[in-house]
C-alpha cells in the first residue's frame, strides 16, 4: 500500500528532465502549463468532437510522429465497412511489447455518447506527447502496454455527427433491421423538418394540451398544475408518419443496442431491450472480441460511456453477484474510490445496484468472461454545471437551461419556432442541440478527460507488476543443490482474479528453473513450518494459479549439481515476463 | 501424435465387429443430399454455412412454391455428435419423402415448406467413419478441454487395439464401483446405504498422459453444438465453447431460425424428449423476468401434440429430460418457435413388458439404461460390448485391469436397419403434424356502400388450422411476425376511419378477429392477412 502512494505522489513530483524540456520548447510564447505538454508535435484542439476522418488524422500523426511509442491498426470493419482504428501504445523498444500486461480502452460503442472517444484520444496523446518528460509515464510505457480503440460504433458516430439526430438518438448501430415487425426495413426514421442537422421536439398549441412554457424560462416546457388549464400538447420527437400507419418515427435505422451483443448472461430482446438474435452478431463485437482472445495479456480494461459521473463496476445483473468474490472487489474499491476523488462529482457505482440492469454487456463480458479487471466510465454529469448537485430531479430542475443562458449564452437550444407539418398542421418545433445535454460543453470537456483519463491510468499502473524479488542457492550435500525464489507482484491487481481461479479462464502462471537438471519442484507455502506443495509432472516449470496484488509466491527446486548459470524465469498471460539470474 | 502411432500398430487387429460403420460421415451424406435434387424437382439442397472445420451445414428445402413464402417446420438433427442417428434418421426422412409419388409430396407441400437440417455438427460426424471411434461430441474448433493452459495434452488411447474408446477396470481397494446386479458386464456406483463396499475404479480407455492423476480429460476438444445454445447456457463448462453461440454452426442455425421467420415449429432428432409427455404448466417459472418455463397456452398445446406423436405409433420413449444450452430450448425461449425434441430411436419395451406394465413407482434396473440396452442388444444377437480383458497399464503397474465396456455410440445408435421403422412412424407424425398446421384465412368479406361514395369494408382473420398460429412466447419475441390485418388503397381513395395496419397477439385455432374499415372512394382494394408461420392470404375487393 505504501508504494502506491509513493507511485502516485511521484506522478505529481517535480522532475528535472521535465524542467529542462520546459526551456527547450521554441515555440511557446510563454510558459508551458503543468500537467500539459510544452509543444506536442500531433496539434490537436480538445475542445471539439471528432469525425472519423479526424480520429484517424490524430491516430495516424500519433503513430507517424512517435513510431517507437504508438502503432496503429485496424482491428476489423464496422457494418458499414468502417476501419475501427486500434493503436498500441507502449515503449516498443522495452521488452517484447504484446507479453507486457496490457489495458484496454474502447469509447463510444453508444455512438451517441461521443465524448468517450475523445477521452481515449487525449490518453493516447497525452502518453505519446509525455513519454520523454514525466518520468512516471515513461516507466509506464515500458512496463505496460495500452490498447486504445477510440471508438468500436464508427458507422453512428459519423451518423451521429453528419445526420440530423437528438441527444439520445443514434444510440443503434447501423445494421439495418425491420423493428415493426411490417416486412419493410428502416421505412420510417427521423425528420429533420427544418433541416438544421438537429431533432428537436414538436409541440402544438391545442385547447386540451396539459403543458405550459415555464414562466422563468420560455425554452422549457412544463405539466401545467392539476386545477390549471394548459397550452400545448407535446408530439414527441421531429419526424413525420413516413409509411403512412399512424406511428411516427417507429422503424429507424437499427435501434439495437451494441452493448447488449456480448457473450455474458446474454438475454434475448423480450428481458434485455436491444439484443439481436445471439451474442457476437455484430462485426464490431466481433473485431473487438478477437483481439481480446488474441491477447491474454490484458489485465485491465475501460469502456467509455455517458452520461452521470460513475466508475462503474459489474456485476450488470443481480444473479452475478456471487461471481465476486471479497478479494476482486477490494482491487474494485480501491481504484473508485480514488477515483472519487479524483474527479469530483463522479461516483464509484455498481452497475445492477446503481444504474439498472443490463444482460449481455461488454463490461460482464470483460470481467467475468475473461476475468478482466473492467470499469465503464459514464462521463459528464449536471454536477459540472456549477460544481454541485441539484436538489431536484433531472426533470424538475433547471440547471441546464440556466447553465445555458449563464455560460452558453444560448448556443445550447434550438429557440421555439413555427413549422407547418404535413400530418400535424401548424406546430412549433424547439429543444436541445443534439450535442448538448449528454456530450460535454467544449471548455469542460478537456479537463474532463484529463481527469478520466487519469483515473484509467491509476487503473493501468495497477495492473502486475511482478519482480523476483529474492533467489538463492544453498548446497545441500551429495551433489544436490535447493534453489528458492520469491516472486511478488508490486501491484495491487492480481495476475489471475478470484473469478478467474476459480473457473480457470486463464492459465496459471509458470515459474521456470532454467539451465538446471531439475529433480524436484515446489512451492513453498510455509517456509517457518516447511509446508510445500510438490509439483510431480515437469518439476523444472512451476504452474501457480495466481500471483496475488501486493503479495508473493515462494518456490524450490531440487537441482543436481552446482546450480551455476541459472536462471528463474517468471511467464504469467496477465503478468509479463520476467527472469532473474542467480549468482 | 500418440493416438497416430498406437492407431497403427492396432490396424493389423482391426475387425469390423459392429455395425455403427453402418452410418455415414459428413462426406457420404454430403453425396446422399445431393442425390435428393435428382429424385425431386421439388426438393433443393443449400449450405447454411460452414463448421469450424470448414464442413458445409446442408439444409435439404421441400417446397411446391416459394419456401419462404410458406409456414414451414424445420426438422433438425446431428447436433450433439453422440447421436449420429438422429443425422440418420433426419437424412432418411428426407429420402422418403422425395420418393413420394409426385402427387402425395405436392400434396404435403401445399402451402407448407419442410427444412430439413440432418447434420448440425459436421466435424463431429466425421467420426462414425473414423478408424479409431470414440463418442465425439464436438466440432473442431481447438478447446483446452480442463482449461490448463495445454490443448490435447491427454487424449484417449487405444490400449487394446482393437479400434473402440471403451473403458477401463481397475481393481483397487479406492474403488467406488462394484459390478451391477442385474448384468454383471455393467459397473454401477456401491450404495453404502445398502452394505455395499467399493471395487473397482472406472475410467476410459487410455494413460495420464500429463500425469495429473486424471485420464484423457483434455483430447482434441471441440465445441459440442447442443451445449452453445443461447438458452440455461453451460458457461465454463466442457465442450460448451468460449461463449453463448460461440460457435460458426450454432450461428449459422439461429440465423437460419430466425431469419427464416415462415418457421413455426422446429423437430430435433437428439439427445432430450419433450414429445412423447405434455409439458405440465408451472406458472412460477412461466413469469419470471427470465422465463424458464412454457407459456400457459404453449403448454396445452404440447398436450395435443404428445397425443399425436402416440396416435402415430410412437410409444415407450424413455425420459430424457431438457440439457443446459441446447437448441431445443433456445429455439422455444429465445426465438420464439414451437420446439420439440426425441431421440427417434431407443430400446423398444420387451413384448411381455407391454401386457404387464410396472408400477410407475418402481425404480429403474440397477443397471439403467444400460442394462436394458444390453438386455435388447443380446437378444438382436448384436455384438456390441467389449468384454472385459486384461492388460498391462503404464499407470497401474501390478493391478488388475481390464479393458472393455459398452461400444461407443452403441446405446443410442443401433445399426442403421433398426431405424427404418422408427422413421417410418415419425414420418406419419410430421404428416399429421403438418396437416394440424394453422392456416390462417380472411372469410366473410363484406363491402357495403354508406353512400357518397362511403364504403365500410369488414373481414374476418380466422385460423382454421388446429394449431395457434405460432407459440404465445412469439407475442413477446420482438423477432417473430405478428399477425396482422392490413390495407392497401389505390390512387384516389382515402381512410377515414380504421388503420391501414393492424397487428396482433398470436391467433389460437379456431380464433377469429374482425376488422373494418370506412373507405372513401372508388376502385379496389386488397386486404393482407395472416402471419408467416400460419400463412398470410391476399384478396381483392372492389368498393361500390
Amino acid at each position: 500500500m505504501k508504494k502506491i502512494i509513493l507511485l502516485l505522489i511521484s506522478l505529481t513530483a517535480f522532475h528535472l528532465k521535465a524542467q529542462k524540456s520546459d526551456i527547450a520548447s521554441e515555440d511557446l510564447n510563454g510558459i508551458r502549463a503543468i500537467g500539459s505538454p510544452a509543444n506536442p508535435k500531433v496539434k490537436v484542439y480538445w475542445n471539439k468532437y471528432s469525425d472519423h476522418a479526424e480520429i484517424y488524422r490524430i491516430c495516424n500523426d500519433l503513430a507517424k510522429a512517435y513510431p517507437d511509442l504508438v502503432k496503429l491498426e485496424s482491428i476489423g470493419k464496422s457494418v458499414e465497412g468502417r476501419d475501427i482504428w486500434l493503436m498500441s501504445i507502449t515503449d516498443f523498444k522495452t521488452g517484447q511489447p504484446d507479453r507486457k500486461p496490457g489495458f484496454y480502452i474502447d469509447g463510444n460503442i453508444h455512438a451517441n455518447e461521443l465524448q468517450g472517444t475523445e477521452v481515449a484520444l487525449y490518453t493516447a496523446w497525452y502518453l505519446a506527447e509525455n513519454f520523454q518528460t514525466v518520468d512516471f509515464i515513461k516507466e509506464l510505457l515500458k512496463d505496460k502496454i495500452f490498447y486504445i480503440a477510440p471508438t468500436i460504433s464508427p458507422d453512428s458516430r459519423e451518423y451521429f455527427i453528419k445526420q440530423a439526430n437528438n441527444p439520445n438518438s443514434s444510440r443503434t448501430g447501423r445494421l439495418p433491421m425491420d423493428d415493426d415487425g411490417d416486412g419493410l426495413i428502416d421505412e420510417d426514421l427521423l425528420d429533420d423538418l427544418d433541416g438544421d442537422g438537429n431533432i428537436v421536439m414538436m409541440r402544438r398549441k391545442s385547447p386540451t394540451g396539459r403543458y405550459k412554457v415555464d414562466c422563468d424560462n420560455p425554452q422549457r416546457m412544463v405539466l401545467a398544475k392539476p386545477d390549471e388549464p394548459g397550452e400545448y400538447e407535446m408530439l414527441g420527437y421531429e419526424g413525420i408518419d413516413n409509411d403512412g400507419d399512424g406511428r411516427v418515427n417507429e422503424d429507424a435505422v437499427g435501434t439495437y443496442d451494441p452493448n447488449r451483443d456480448w457473450g455474458w448472461g446474454w438475454q434475448p430482446d423480450y428481458i434485455q431491450r436491444g439484443a439481436l438474435y445471439y451474442p457476437g452478431m455484430l462485426p464490431e463485437t466481433k473485431a473487438v472480441k478477437k483481439f481480446i482472445l488474441e491477447h491474454p495479456n490484458i489485465a485491465g480494461a475501460q469502456s467509455y460511456h455517458n452520461y452521470g459521473g460513475m466508475f462503474l463496476r459489474g456485476p450488470g445483473a443481480a444473479d452475478d453477484e456471487k461471481y465476486y468474490s471479497r478479494a476482486d472487489v477490494q482491487v474494485y474499491d480501491y481504484i473508485g474510490k480514488l477515483g472519487e476523488k479524483m474527479v469530483p462529482g463522479y461516483n464509484y457505482f455498481v452497475i445492477h445496484k446503481d444504474l439498472y440492469t443490463v444482460f449481455g454487456g461488454e463490461i460482464d463480458w470483460l470481467a467475468l468472461g475473461r476475468g478482466i479487471f473492467t470499469f465503464s466510465n459514464e462521463l459528464m454529469t449536471s454536477y459540472k454545471l456549477f460544481n454541485k448537485n441539484s436538489q431536484e430531479g433531472r426533470f424538475q430542475n433547471t440547471e441546464f437551461e440556466d447553465f445555458d443562458k449563464l455560460l452558453l449564452f444560448g448556443d445550447g437550444y434550438v429557440k421555439w419556432k413555427p413549422f407547418k407539418h404535413p400530418q400535424f398542421g401548424d406546430i412549433e418545433i424547439g429543444g436541445p442541440k443534439k450535442n448538448y445535454i449528454r456530450n460535454h460543453p467544449g471548455f469542460l470537456l478537456m479537463e474532463d478527460s484529463h481527469r478520466n483519463m487519469a483515473f484509467t491510468i491509476l487503473h493501468a499502473h495497477q495492473m502486475p507488476k511482478l519482480e523476483v524479488v529474492e533467489a538463492r542457492k544453498k548446497d545441500l550435500g551429495g551433489g544436490l543443490t535447493e534453489v528458492t525464489a520469491i516472486v511478488m507482484n508490486r501491484r495491487v491487481i492480481p495476475t489471475h482474479s478470484a473469478h478467474d481461479v476459480k473457473y480457470k479462464i486463464e492459465r496459471p502462471d509458470y515459474i521456470s528453473l532454467k539451465n538446471a537438471t531439475v529433480l524436484a519442484g515446489m512451492v513453498v507455502e510455509n517456509e517457518d513450518f516447511g509446508i510445500t506443495t510438490e509439483q510431480k509432472m515437469n518439476p523444472d516449470k512451476l504452474a501457480v494459479e495466481n500471483i496475488p496484488g501486493m503479495g508473493f509466491v515462494k518456490v524450490r527446486w531440487i537441482v543436481k549439481g552446482k546450480a551455476d548459470n541459472v536462471s528463474v524465469e517468471v511467464d504469467s498471460a496477465k503478468g509479463g515476463l520476467v527472469s532473474r539470474k542467480l549468482q | 501424435m500418440k493416438l497416430k502411432l498406437l492407431f497403427v500398430g492396432m490396424l493389423a487387429f482391426w475387425v469390423q465387429s459392429y455395425g455403427q460403420s453402418d452410418y455415414s460421415s459428413h462426406s457420404q451424406l454430403t453425396s446422399r443430399l445431393k442425390a435428393l435434387t435428382a429424385k425431386s424437382r421439388l426438393a433443393s439442397v443449400t449450405s447454411i454455412g460452414k463448421s469450424s472445420g470448414g464442413k458445409d451445414i446442408w439444409a435439404v428445402t421441400l417446397s411446391g412454391g416459394e419456401h419462404s413464402k410458406n409456414k414451414a417446420v424445420l426438422i433438425v438433427a446431428g447436433a450433439d455428435g453422440r447421436h449420429p442417428a438422429g443425422t440418420e434418421m433426419a437424412a432418411k426422412l428426407a429420402e422418403r419423402l422425395v420418393s413420394l409419388s409426385g402427387d402425395s409430396l405436392a400434396a404435403l407441400l401445399q402451402k407448407r415448406t419442410i427444412y430439413i437440417i440432418p447434420g448440425l455438427n459436421p466435424d463431429a460426424l466425421e467420426q462414425v467413419t473414423a478408424r479409431l471411434k470414440y463418442e465425439r461430441s464436438g466440432n473442431a474448433t481447438t478447446r483446452d478441454d480442463d482449461r490448463d493452459g495445454k490443448t490435447g495434452e491427454d487424449p484417449f488411447e487405444d490400449l487394446n487395439g482393437d479400434g473402440l474408446i471403451t473403458h477401463l477396470r481397475i481393481e483397487d481397494p479406492t474403488g467406488t464401483y462394484i459390478s451391477a446386479k442385474d448384468d454383471a458386464r455393467l459397473l454401477v456406483k456401491a450404495d453404502a446405504g445398502k452394505g455395499e463396499s467399493g471395487k473397482y475404479l472406472l475410467i476410459t480407455e487410455g494413460t495420464d498422459n500429463d500425469k495429473d492423476g486424471r485420464f484423457n480429460e483434455d483430447g482434441p476438444g471441440g465445441v459440442n453444438i447442443d451445449k452453445n445454445f443461447t438458452f440455461n447456457y453451460p458457461m465454463f463448462e466442457k465442450e460448451a465453447g468460449e461463449h453463448q453461440a460461440s460457435e460458426p454452426e450454432t450461428r449459422a442455425f439461429l440465423d437460419f431460425l430466425y431469419k427464416n421467420t415462415n418457421i413455426h415449429t422446429v423437430f430435433h432428432f437428439g439427445l432430450s424428449n419433450n414429445l412423447s409427455e405434455a409439458t405440465k404448466f408451472d406458472r412460477a417459472n412461466a413469469s419470471k423476468r427470465i422465463i424458464s418455463a412454457l407459456q400457459e397456452k404453449d403448454a396445452n398445446v404440447t398436450d395435443a401434440v404428445s397425443k399425436m406423436y402416440a396416435k402415430a405409433g410412437i410409444s415407450d420413449a424413455p425420459a430424457m429430460s431438457q440439457t443446459a444450452g441446447n437448441l431445443t430450448q433456445t429455439a422455444y425461449y429465445h426465438a420464439g418457435r414451437f420446439s420439440y425434441s426425441t431421440p427417434g430411436w431407443w430400446v423398444p419395451k420387451a413384448k411381455d413388458a407391454e401386457k404387464k406394465p410396472t408400477p410407475p413407482a418402481k425404480k429403474p434396473e440397477a443397471g439403467g439404461p444400460e442394462a436394458e440396452y444390453l438386455k435388447w442388444a443380446d437378444a438382436q444377437g448384436l455384438n456390441t460390448f467389449v468384454p472385459w480383458t486384461k492388460i498391462d497399464h503404464p499407470d497401474f503397474p501390478g493391478k488388475n485391469v481390464e479393458v472393455g465396456g459398452l461400444m461407443p455410440y452403441a446405446l443410442h445408435n443401433p445399426p442403421v436397419q433398426f431405424l427404418d421403422s422408427a422413421v417410418i412412424r415419425h414420418q406419419a407424425f410430421f404428416t399429421d403434424y403438418l396437416k394440424a398446421m394453422p392456416r390462417t384465412e380472411i372469410v366473410n368479406t363484406k363491402v357495403e356502400s354508406l353512400g357518397n361514395g362511403v364504403n365500410r369494408v369488414t373481414v374476418t382473420l380466422v385460423n382454421k388450422g388446429l394449431l395457434p398460429s405460432y407459440p404465445e412466447i412469439g407475442d413477446r419475441v420482438r423477432y417473430v411476425y405478428k399477425v396482422s390485418c392490413k390495407i392497401k388503397l389505390s390512387e384516389g381513395q382515402t381512410l377515414i376511419s380504421g388503420k391501414l395496419n393492424n397487428y396482433r397477439s398470436a391467433l389460437e385455432a379456431g380464433e377469429s378477429e374482425e376488422y373494418s374499415w370506412l373507405i372513401n372512394g372508388k376502385g379496389k382494394i386488397t386486404v393482407e392477412g395472416g402471419s408467416p408461420t400460419s400463412g398470410i392470404s391476399n384478396l381483392e375487393l372492389t368498393l361500390k
